[in-house]
């Protein structure tokens, strides 16, 4: 029997739990969740809301911390590193993809997606050429000195998706990307997240409420009241 | 480093290129920061002219001799017997002569008059310089601009030509009422802007015989041929020490009644200026807390793709001290533009109206540009670190 690279854990969380306080109050979200994703895999995250997926996206990208287990991705210890090592790890190794897009609207769509390259040691024209190269992936070829305030909601999240792959990192976080698009434009960016899964390798995980994009990732998972119900594997 | 200057960098111009979204805050504080500069350069201005003005009336080479142990003219008595040996002094001390061989020093006294432009006019204070014929030549920075000194013995004055261009009044040959007496304008001169230009200069006899004081002499100036001759002339004096003589340089006696007044004015001033500074600092705070809510998600979002918090604090203050270096130059342009130059008068070391003109140099552009950015500077402070700050969690919510 051989162990395939799926079959090795990329992203392993061991008795994480996580609570919020409000006033006096606290709110239990996770208590000692355990999961394990392989690496390339396109995973959908369901659930009601207050399930703790926001809570589990955060605590993938680091941006939140655990009150305690261990939250290991590539094999590093994200709940051992400080915020600024936090930082560097997300620029180096994970692509964000937001519901609301998130771009900066006084910048152009090429200036978007070379932001998270302006951390890296690359030149100028690299830069250049690999913004060129992602505008093309997401089909926004030529559009690159537009500014998304004049795009629809489809194209700004096609921007938003070059500016998380521009990169080049292993782990895609996307949280409810079709979320705020019609169901054409969804469409599209899903297709295209299947692509960036299948051809290019990336895993991706992806929060979602729309059970039609959940079904284009290969495994869905149920969380409710922060414990997961049910693993959903999809075979290809 | 470079991915960290990157990161200011880009994060900074994002910032700036965001402005136009908070142009009306932006623009408050902008303005807030222009009036405290100008604020504080208008009696900075004020306090420099005054100084100026005072100081450049002041040579090294004029001693002045005062008695009763002030340091004031009004204030001074040198008792007649002491004059006239001082004088006949002068002939041991290094004293500059004229052509004539004549030692160049004066007996002089100085009276604070009233005058109206019209009869119904409030009256206005005005210094009148009772000199020998001598006076004039003592203070070599001083032209005769037109008509000609008061002959001895005669009520005609001559008129400055700060007094001359501020009452209407002095025209050469006008007759003018100072006090209860009549005189008449023979000339007019200038000072290099200096305090003499406040002044109405007549012959000491006749200002002495028109405000009985006859006999009394209240300072006497004498040209040096070196600064250093002062302290031969202070030795000289010595021996006459019931009559509780000081002897100082012109430049020493303006020097100290400059620094009491500037120091009046900025005493005023300063606390005026500061609480109007710290009323711009609030203003430049709460403008930068509202530039941080509009950008909170734009920040958090920078910060998720793997921005520092460096980037975010120095975009944020950055910002601050832009608008108030924005501030700060319109506030020195238009402060310069119609301050400088400015005539004004106050009351002088002779209780009487003194004009000069307000100074807007380097040193007071200087210190008004950097209370500005100080402004910017702290008010932005709380802001940036606030931005710094930002919870990333905001980010993954926030609708871009």
């Amino acid at each position: 029997m051989t162990i395939s690279e799926k079959d090795i854990p990329f992203i392993a969380l061991n008795g994480v739990s996580k609570t919020y306080r409000s006033g006096s109050e606290r709110l239990p979200i996770f208590a000692g969740l355990d999961l394990s994703i392989g690496k390339g895999e396109f995973i959908a995250v369901m659930g009601p809301s207050g399930s703790g997926k926001s809570t589990l996206l955060n605590l993938l990208a680091g941006i939140d911390q655990a009150d305690s287990g261990s939250i290991q991705i590539g094999g590093q210890r994200l709940d051992q590193m400080g915020e600024a090592a936090r930082s560097a790890w997300r620029a180096q190794h994970m692509g964000i993809v937001f519901q609301f897009y998130n771009l900066l609207p006084m910048l152009t769509a090429a200036e978007n997606v070379e932001l998270p390259l302006l951390l890296k040691s690359i030149s100028g024209r690299v830069r250049r050429e690999r913004v060129s190269k992602v505008l093309d992936i997401v089909g926004l070829n030529g559009r690159g000195r537009q500014s998304p305030t004049k795009m629809s909601g489809g194209q700004q999240q096609r921007v938003g998706i070059a500016r998380a792959i521009v990169a080049d990192p292993t782990l895609l976080l996307c949280d409810e990307p079709t979320g705020d698009l019609d169901r054409k434009s969804a469409d599209q960016v899903l297709a295209m997240l299947g692509f960036l899964n299948r051809e290019l390798g990336k895993t991706i995980i992806m929060v979602t409420h729309d059970p039609e994009a959940a079904a284009q990732a290969g495994r869905t998972l149920h969380l409710d009241k922060g414990v997961f119900v049910e693993d959903e594997q999809v075979m290809a | 480093m470079i991915s960290s200057i990157r990161q200011i960098t880009s994060m900074s111009r994002a910032t700036l290129l965001s402005l136009p979204r908070r142009l009306a805050i932006s623009l408050s504080m902008v303005g807030s920061i222009m009036l405290v500069v100008c604020v504080l350069c208008g009696f900075l201005a004020m306090a420099r002219g005054f100084e100026i003005t005072l100081q450049s009336a002041g040579s090294p080479e004029v001693a002045v001799i005062l008695g009763g142990g002030t340091r004031e003219e009004t204030n001074s008595e040198i008792p007649a017997e002491v004059a006239r040996t001082i004088m006949a002094m002068s002939e041991g001390i290094s004293v500059v002569r004229d052509s004539r061989g004549t030692p160049l020093l004066s007996n002089e006294v100085i009276v604070p008059v009233e005058y109206r432009d019209h009869p119904d006019a409030a009256g206005e204070m005005l210094a009148l310089r009772g000199m020998d014929p001598t006076g004039p030549d003592i203070r070599r920075e001083v032209i005769l601009s037109s008509g000609k000194y008061a002959s001895p013995g005669t009520r005609e004055i001559v008129v400055g030509a700060q007094l001359a261009a501020t009452y209407p009044g002095f025209g050469i040959g006008e007759d003018v009422r100072l006090g209860p007496v009549v005189w008449t304008v023979s000339g007019h001169f200038s000072a290099q802007g200096s305090a003499f230009e406040s002044e109405l200069w007549g012959d000491i006899d006749a200002v002495r015989a028109a405000f009985n004081r006859v006999g009394e002499v209240q300072s006497l100036r004498l040209r040096l041929t070196e600064p250093s001759a002062i302290k031969q002339l202070a030795m000289a004096v010595d021996p006459l020490a019931g009559a509780q003589l000081k002897v100082l340089s012109e430049a020493d006696l303006y020097a100290s009644q400059s620094q009491g007044t500037s120091r009046l004015i900025q005493l005023f001033g300063w606390p005026i200026a500061l609480l109007m500074a710290i009323g711009a600092t609030a203003g430049a705070l709460n403008t930068m807390m509202s530039s941080l809510s509009d950008r909170t998600a734009e920040i958090a979002t920078a910060r998720a793709l793997g921005f520092n918090r460096l980037s975010a604090f120095v975009a944020t203050w950055l910002e601050a001290l832009l608008l108030s270096a924005v501030g700060v130059g319109l506030g020195l342009v238009l402060s310069w533009l119609t301050l400088n130059g400015w005539q004004t008068s106050t009351l002088g070391a002779n209780n009487a109206q003194m004009s000069f003109r307000l100074v807007v140099n380097g040193d007071v552009m200087a210190t008004a540009a950097l209370v500005g950015i100080a402004i910017g500077a702290i008010g932005g402070a709380l802001p940036a670190i606030a931005a710094a700050r930002v919870p990333l969690t905001v980010a993954l919510r926030a609708r871009g």
